[in-house]
């Protein structure tokens, strides 16, 4: 349903500084597909899955969602089918904004907005619903704003809201890196949950290899701005951190960084 | 002091569309000096030629929100500069607004203005004060309610965290031309309302309005507080009031009315620069809180004075 068919960029082309992000991707999310991919810093993953957000638009090649082209729309025009969380924890959510109307925010997805109030009651109590599945106890907080929570509780509900409106491609760009061990373990607790509930086609970039191998049914490495390693559900599951640490230990130049190795 | 009250009620509808742009959309807009002048010239000729003045009122709205289109239009689509491009469209409505009133000014003496409808009932007093908070009043529910509904919820997230709220699908060009639009069409309104009040359009009337606009919001909201939208509007009107109350104020005492635009410049450089004076924040930590000034001034002050101040506040 998510098609990348020979997709390449290049930041600062002709110049010194000229960086091949991604050569010649092809990859291809069947519904339902939780896809990792790990790789060191500069392999292309956070390239990747800008192309497919549309905030970078790939200089070759083709991105289709469900059939259809997406390369020329922007990234607000996909974002009606495609969720998001970023990395910080900061960026998922409006600050100055209530819960609620951040709820209601991610509510509207792909739907105009017109002047109809954006909290109603009937709305008040079914993101009362969903934010329990959360256990922060933030359904007793709906009109707090947003900028008061701590970051584990932003990106968890980041995730809620990248995930209301039942996007048809959930997107997650390293969204537990900036948290402590324990919020982490939380944030990827749900997001197992949610992405097995609402059966999302999600492409998950993650510098744990871990949590890369717990998680999800498939994973890709990639390095250079390719996909060097694809590896389906029943491979995976036998595979151990040390078999990933192997296969960068084949690639000439690459170099694992002390945060990958930690971990 | 009566005519204080109603110009600041007056000035209170432009107030609402700087706290629009500046607060809301984080967009220091400069278009409020023309569209401010185009506002009254539009409804002054309109007046003059015989159509009814609250249909030239309206009138001047729609032509205010069309400068905050080319504002916002040459900001999100020519990918100019916030502040440049409102300079370019307020310096180019300069022309405009020679060409809509054919001179420098249009004399309404004698004319049926909604101001002079409005004395047929109030005369000048506390009455005719009443109408025109009422008239603030409600501008400031209709903005109220219009900050709440799906639209102005994606506007106020546009100026809140443009990254997140592209993700939900939501064009920030349009939800900032929207915002533009909607500012100075108010600009436009108290811009009529105030050449009906005081018997003319003139080129220069809207000249450093911006500041006025600023100086209001920020000193409404450094008083009145900001905590909620519906807060901070009526902070925003009462500044307005406020603003205006104070120019009344240092007229009487004998300042030189030339000397109010550099009243008001030195106004706004105050409020801008007294959060980062590190006793004042010393001050504010009693407070437990940043300062309201601090928080209202923060969208016209660099990152690094930010950065100062917190370093400012670590060291206190």
């Amino acid at each position: 349903m998510l098609n990348i068919d020979s997709v390449s960029k290049t930041f600062f082309p002709h110049t010194v500084n000229e960086r091949r992000a991604l050569v010649n991707v092809n990859l291809e999310l069947k519904e339902g597909d939780f896809v990792t991919v790990i790789g060191s810093n500069g392999a292309g993953k956070s390239t990747l899955l800008n192309t497919v957000a549309g905030r970078i638009h790939q200089d070759t090649g083709v991105v289709s969602l469900d059939g259809t082209d997406v390369s020329r729309l922007k990234e607000h025009q996909r974002a009606a089918k495609v969720g998001r969380v970023f990395q910080d924890p900061m960026a998922g959510t409006a600050p100055n904004l209530s819960i609620e109307e951040n709820l209601s925010l991610a509510d509207r997805r792909g739907r105009p907005r017109g002047l109809s109030r954006g909290v109603t009651k009937a709305k008040r109590d079914r993101f009362a619903e969903a934010l329990k599945q959360l256990e922060l106890g933030l359904e007793g907080r709906l009109k707090t704003k947003v900028g008061l929570l701590s970051g584990g509780q932003r990106q968890a509900l980041s995730l809620l809201m990248a995930t209301y409106s039942d996007p048809r491609v959930l997107l997650l760009d390293e969204h537990t890196a900036a948290l402590d061990p324990q919020r982490a373990e939380l944030v990827t607790r749900l997001t197992r949950s949610v992405v097995e509930d609402k059966g999302l086609t999600t492409l998950m970039v993650t510098h744990n290899m871990v949590q890369a191998l717990e998680v999800g049914n498939r994973l890709i490495m990639m390095h250079e701005g390719r996909i060097i390693l694809d590896v389906g559900a029943e491979q995976k599951a036998q595979m151990t951190p040390q078999d990933l640490l192997a296969e960068f230990g084949k690639l000439k130049g690459a170099v694992v960084d002390d945060k990958t190795l930690l971990q | 002091m009566i005519t204080a009250f109603e110009l600041g009620l007056i000035y209170a509808i432009m107030a609402l569309g700087v706290y629009l742009t500046f607060r809301i959309l984080n967009f220091p807009d400069l278009t409020v000096d023309g569209s401010f002048t185009s506002g009254a010239a539009t409804a002054a000729i309109l007046i003059t030629n015989e159509v009814d003045p609250f249909l030239a009122t309206a009138a001047a709205f729609v032509v205010g929100s069309l400068a905050g289109m080319i504002t916002g239009l040459l900001h999100t689509k020519g990918n100019i500069n916030g502040l440049l491009a409102g300079i370019l469209t307020m310096i180019g409505l300069y022309s405009i607004n020679l060409r809509i009133m054919d001179g420098a000014n249009v004399p309404l003496l004698g004319q049926d203005t909604v101001i002079s409808m409005m004395r047929g009932f109030t005369g000048v007093g506390w009455t005719s004060v009443a109408v025109l908070a009422a008239v603030a009043l409600i501008f400031k529910l209709i903005m109220d309610w219009y900050l709440q509904t799906d639209n102005g919820l994606a506007l106020r997230a546009t100026g809140d965290n443009e990254q997140m709220i592209s993700s939900f699908a939501v064009s920030t060009d349009r939800q900032k031309i929207i915002g533009l639009m909607l500012s100075n069409g108010l600009v436009g309104v108290a811009g009529a309302v105030v050449a009906q009040h005081q018997g003319f359009a003139d080129i220069g009337m809207g000249i450093g309005l911006i500041l006025v606009g600023l100086a209001s919001v920020i000193v409404g909201q450094a008083i009145f507080g900001s905590r909620s939208v519906i807060q901070a509007t009526l902070a925003v009107i009462l500044g307005a009031v406020v603003y205006r109350l104070a120019i009344q104020l240092a007229l009487n005492v004998g300042l030189n009315p030339n000397d109010m635009k550099l009243m008001s410049a030195v106004l706004v450089v105050a409020a801008l620069l007294l959060p980062q004076w590190k006793g004042f924040s010393k001050l504010s930590l009693r407070r437990k809180s940043s300062s309201p000034l601090a928080e209202a001034a923060a969208p016209l002050t660099t990152s690094d004075a930010h950065l100062s101040k917190t370093s400012a506040e670590k060291g206190a």
